[in-house]
């Protein structure tokens, strides 16, 4: 144990000492929070939309008024001179309405009139919204035409528990988290370990008699002791600017974000263990850390849509489960019957990082 | 092959014991060890008494660092007996202290925090860890320097550091591979002082792998290794009787003769008889003649040179060198690399008096005064060495000269040249080797070759030659597809020279080209930069082997910023001031230890058995030296003066320089 706080000592005041890794250890998970925090929205809004009004008519000013009653779309005027599809072609507008001439005609005769949509579809999340949100708007016009002379048979009352305003920082920022508590701690552990090698001080460990599991654990602690200060900056800069508030008891996500941090230290001391020179190990974690934090932890793209044998890598992706325990922690609040799965497969997780490069490094010696 | 292994020497000492009835505390028989298919050690037989002071020397690739990994117990051997302290060496760790060849310190921590970690690692309980931290840094002059970060040692002290984080753990054995690679003399020799009282004073049985064969002199036995293997051990005596040879130094009346002296005493013995004569090798202002016996091959000698009319102002008889040895015993088991002089044959040019010269050059950086009134004179064909402790200026002068550098003061001339010394025109003359002189690791050694040869603009109709010729003296010929970062350094080292001085430069530059070379390619490095000086070259080196500094026609010592001495190496030696004497005392540590106290302590320093000691007025300071060493219960057993080396003289210069006589 004594010989645990040596090297967690050490590792602390050689990182202290460098102060430029001091900085970006605390800047980096900044800005990484600051950038997904406030630039991904996954809703869009202000959408350039070109109408051609061929009716000009009442019914078809009214139309016109309800699609730009939300901040979904704005109005864009289309190029002189040219059809409206050409504010399409030159990307001026993300979709064009064309209103035909006898709108009001046919609807006052009963019949259906039809508007003509096109939609830029270069961008297929942004136009599967835009199909909703105009299928959404006509919808409500017809509402408001059609006087309710009887009651639709079944009216389905929504309404979003947990997230009433449906504030997407809610969404975001817990999942930010997870990938920023996972990749920075990491990369600190895995330099500090390859840096050893590099610089041949291994060798000295090697010649004394420090087991595998007390370096491990040395070295994890300092780093665990660093991601905790980059914890606590990234929650309170949560709470403090993007108002995340506990919705329930607090005791599991501080646990679970303890654990978390001591696996990503882990999987950065085993990367660091397998490379052989820092920029194998920067990109060990870069691809194989950021990557599956971002793309297989439900942190932006919903898990239920990973297609079959990804899906089996994101259930041992340690991120998705701190997402899900601080999305819980932030929105849900359900307490530990909500998320003792999460937190007992991040130690799992955790626990086995640490094993397997316990193996690697159990002869502590010169490889071949 | 290996020779049957010396007894050990029974030294008398504090911590010596007399081997024979002491178990041995390294133990290796049959050791072997193999990466893939390259054999590292083949077949080692080792064994080191307590309280020896053993050392391993061998070309780059010889399998000393695998050794000492293994004998460190943080590598597996293939196969063998390795017992280090009468156990698997991984169990003996905690008596084991090493200090491999990269500096094993953590840059970004203090002195105190690299010891703190290391007694950490090592289980030294805190008060005695604080008490031997004390000790430790005391006897190595490091004590003032406790809260600096390591990173801001100069080399010497980095490693009298690593040396003291290996010491922290009292442990029985220490292993040293190449502790004093890239370190200057004056340190190295402090280096090696601490050395011998540990081993004196605390019974260390201390291993030590080194480069330069000088210093190894220092040692109890000596270890010869070549491929894997060790080809002969004994102490210095032993190693020097068993070559049967002994070494004559030959100064001419003219320097322009020993080329012709050279080949003369190196042509064909008459057949019917012995040879005489067994190896010459030419120095900067003497020749080397290694003869089989004196009497007979003084005769041979005046002979040869007679028939020459070659006139010779000094014969004198001295014990072979360790590189003698050494080189011998090599050429038992290799051919020497080929010598093989330049292709094309250089054009006549006029050209002026002075390929370098200088006056009054000064450097300042910041408040720092670097470099102050070196006044240089070096002309083609001359082979100039400059020499001086790490910081001394040295490379500074070098980069001044090479125009990388503006002088804050003073003039210079390059070529006859003084004006637009960074021009192209004037660059194309120059030729450039440093020891971080960067191949491409990535790229085929041709490709490097290439490469240079256009940024050098070699005409095209050339190129194929002089790369050929730069493969063949490198011993590459059907190499040359080899990705360069595959080579061992020492072969890098190699193809670097070639690559520089491809476009046959007028002016050439070396700064410190022989690290990490094994004797027998210095040997043909210097015959090369030799042949170069011949054709009209002028060479300016720095290296930290003095030795090798003989080499030079003529040399500068820097001692602060300051050319202290110049010279040929006779003169410098000459020039010294009183005279070396070799003490045979009872005991060494003890008469050590009592005549630092009495004179300056750089005046005295260990060689294995024996003492050097430098006096100034010998007639005066012999007989009080003598009635002094009685008072104190000091047995002195012999005494003899013995010629200045250039490690003398170069320390005397830099001592006398800092702390006055």
């Amino acid at each position: 144990m004594k010989r645990v706080l040596a090297q967690a000592v050490k590792e602390l005041s050689q990182f202290w000492r460098d102060r430029l890794t001091v900085a970006l250890a605390i800047v980096l998970p900044l800005l990484t929070l600051f950038i997904f925090g406030f630039a991904i929205r996954l809703e869009s809004q202000n959408l350039p939309l070109v109408i051609q009004d061929l009716d000009n008519s009442p019914r078809s000013r009214a139309y016109i008024e309800q699609l730009f009653a939300t901040n979904q779309f704005k109005p864009v005027p289309w190029p002189q001179g040219l059809t409206p599809e050409a504010a399409l072609d030159q990307g001026q507008a993300r979709a064009v309405v064309v209103i035909p001439p006898d709108f009001q005609r046919q609807m006052m005769r009963g019949e259906t009139a039809t508007v003509q949509v096109l939609i830029d579809g270069t961008d297929a999340n942004n136009a599967r919204f835009l199909q909703n949100a105009l299928r959404a708007t006509t919808h409500a016009f017809n509402q408001a035409m059609t006087s309710p002379q009887r009651p639709p048979p079944v009216a389905a009352e929504t309404r979003l528990w947990f997230n009433p305003g449906r504030q997407e920082t809610l969404f975001i920022v817990p999942g930010v988290m997870g990938v920023v508590l996972w990749v920075y701690p990491s990369l600190l552990a895995a330099i500090a370990m390859v840096r050893e090698k590099d610089r041949g001080t291994i060798i000295q460990v090697y010649a004394s008699d420090l087991r595998a599991e007390e370096l491990l654990l040395g070295k994890g602690l300092a780093y665990l002791a660093i991601g905790g200060v980059e914890a606590l900056v990234v929650i309170g800069l949560g709470m403090g600017i993007f108002g995340l508030r506990w919705a329930g008891d607090p005791l599991p996500f501080l646990l679970g974000t303890l654990v978390f941090l001591a696996a990503a230290v882990m999987f950065g001391l085993f990367i660091g263990v397998r490379a052989n020179s820092q920029n194998v190990a920067v990109q060990g974690v870069a691809l194989i850390g950021f990557l599956t934090a971002l793309l297989l932890s439900g942190f932006i793209y919903p898990l239920a849509n990973i297609p079959f044998p990804l899906s089996l890598i994101s259930h041992i992706v340690p991120a998705r489960y701190y997402i899900e325990l601080s999305r819980n922690t932030f929105v849900r609040g359900s307490g530990w019957s909500g998320v003792w799965w999460q937190v007992a497969m991040i130690v799992l997780l955790g626990w086995l990082l640490f094993s397997i490069a316990r193996r690697l490094l159990r002869r502590m010696q010169l490889p071949d | 092959m290996s020779l049957p292994l010396s007894s050990p020497i029974h030294r008398t000492s504090a911590g010596a014991v007399a081997a024979g009835d002491t178990e041995p505390v390294i133990a290796v028989q049959g050791l072997r060890k193999t990466y893939g298919s390259t054999l590292a050690v083949d077949g080692i037989d080792l064994v080191v008494y307590p309280g020896e002071v053993v050392g391993l020397i061998g070309p780059d690739g010889a399998g000393k660092t695998t050794t000492f990994h293994i004998l460190a117990g943080v590598m597996e051997a293939s196969a063998g007996e390795v017992r280090v302290l009468g156990q698997w060496p991984r169990h003996a760790r905690l008596q084991t202290g090493y200090l491999t060849q990269q500096f094993s310190l953590y840059l970004d921590l203090s002195l105190e925090e690299n010891l703190r970690y290391t007694a950490g690692l090592r289980r030294v309980p805190t008060a005695r860890y604080e008490e031997r931290r004390d000790r430790y840094l005391a006897l190595m002059g490091l004590a003032p320097f406790k809260a600096r970060l390591a990173g801001q040692l100069s080399g010497g002290m980095k490693q009298k550091l690593a040396l003291c984080c290996a010491l922290v753990s009292q442990p029985q054995i220490l292993l040293l591979d190449e502790p004093t690679t890239g370190v200057d003399p004056v340190s190295r020799r402090e280096f090696w002082d601490v050395l011998a009282t540990l081993a004196a004073t605390e019974g260390t049985t201390i291993v030590v792998a080194t480069p330069y064969l000088d210093e190894a002199e220092r040692c109890d036995r000596i270890a010869l290794m070549y491929r894997g293997q060790i080809h002969q051990i004994g102490t210095i005596q032993e190693l020097r009787d068993s070559l049967g040879l002994h070494r004559l130094e030959a100064h001419l009346a003219s320097v322009q003769d020993l080329d012709r002296a050279a080949a003369t005493l190196l042509s064909q013995n008459p057949p019917n008889q012995p040879p005489t004569i067994a190896d010459v090798q030419t120095f900067g202002d003497r020749l080397d003649v290694l003869v089989s016996e004196v009497e007979g091959g003084i005769a041979e000698l005046r002979s040869r040179l007679a028939a020459q009319a070659i006139p010779l102002t000094s014969l004198e008889v001295l014990p072979p060198t360790l590189e003698n040895v050494f080189v011998t015993r090599l050429r038992q088991h290799t051919s020497d690399p080929p010598f093989i002089p330049f292709p094309t044959p250089r054009v006549p040019r006029p050209m002026p008096p002075l390929a370098i010269a200088a006056t009054h050059l000064g450097k300042t950086f910041g408040d720092f005064q670097a470099v102050q009134g070196v006044n240089l004179e070096i002309r083609y064909g001359e082979i100039y060495g400059l020499l001086g402790a790490n910081g001394a200026g040295k490379t500074t002068v070098i980069k001044m000269l090479c125009g990388l550098l503006a002088p804050t003061s003073g003039t210079m001339a390059l070529a006859g040249q003084t004006e637009n010394l960074r021009g192209a025109a004037i660059r194309q003359r120059l030729g450039y080797m440093s020891q971080k002189f960067t191949l491409y690791d990535d790229l085929t050694i041709r490709q490097n070759l290439e490469f240079y040869c256009g940024v050098y603009g070699i005409p095209r109709s050339q190129r194929g030659d002089r790369i050929a010729w730069v493969l063949t003296t490198c011993g590459l010929a059907d190499q040359d597809q080899l990705i360069t970062g595959r080579l061992p350094q020492g072969w890098k080292q190699r193809v670097a020279f070639g690559a520089s001085v491809m476009h046959e430069p007028e002016i050439l530059f070396l700064d410190e080209p022989t690290s990490g070379v094994d004797p027998l390619a210095r040997r043909q490095f210097w015959r090369l930069i030799e042949d170069l000086a011949r054709r009209g070259t002028a060479i300016l080196v720095t290296t930290h082997y003095l030795e090798e500094a003989e080499h030079c026609n003529r040399m500068g010592f820097m001692v602060a910023g300051e050319l202290v001495a110049q010279g040929s190496p006779r003169d410098i030696k000459a020039s010294q001031p009183g005279q070396l004497v070799e003490l045979v005392v009872d005991p060494i540590p003890a008469a050590a230890a009592y005549l630092k106290g009495v004179m300056a302590p750089w005046r005295v320093s260990v060689f294995g058995d024996r003492l050097h000691v430098v006096v100034d007025h010998p007639e005066l300071a012999l007989p009080r030296l003598q009635s002094q060493l009685q008072a104190a219960g000091l047995q002195l057993r012999s005494l003899r003066p013995i010629p200045f080396t250039l490690e003398d003289a170069f320390i005397g210069l830099v001592q006398r320089q800092e702390t006055g006589p």
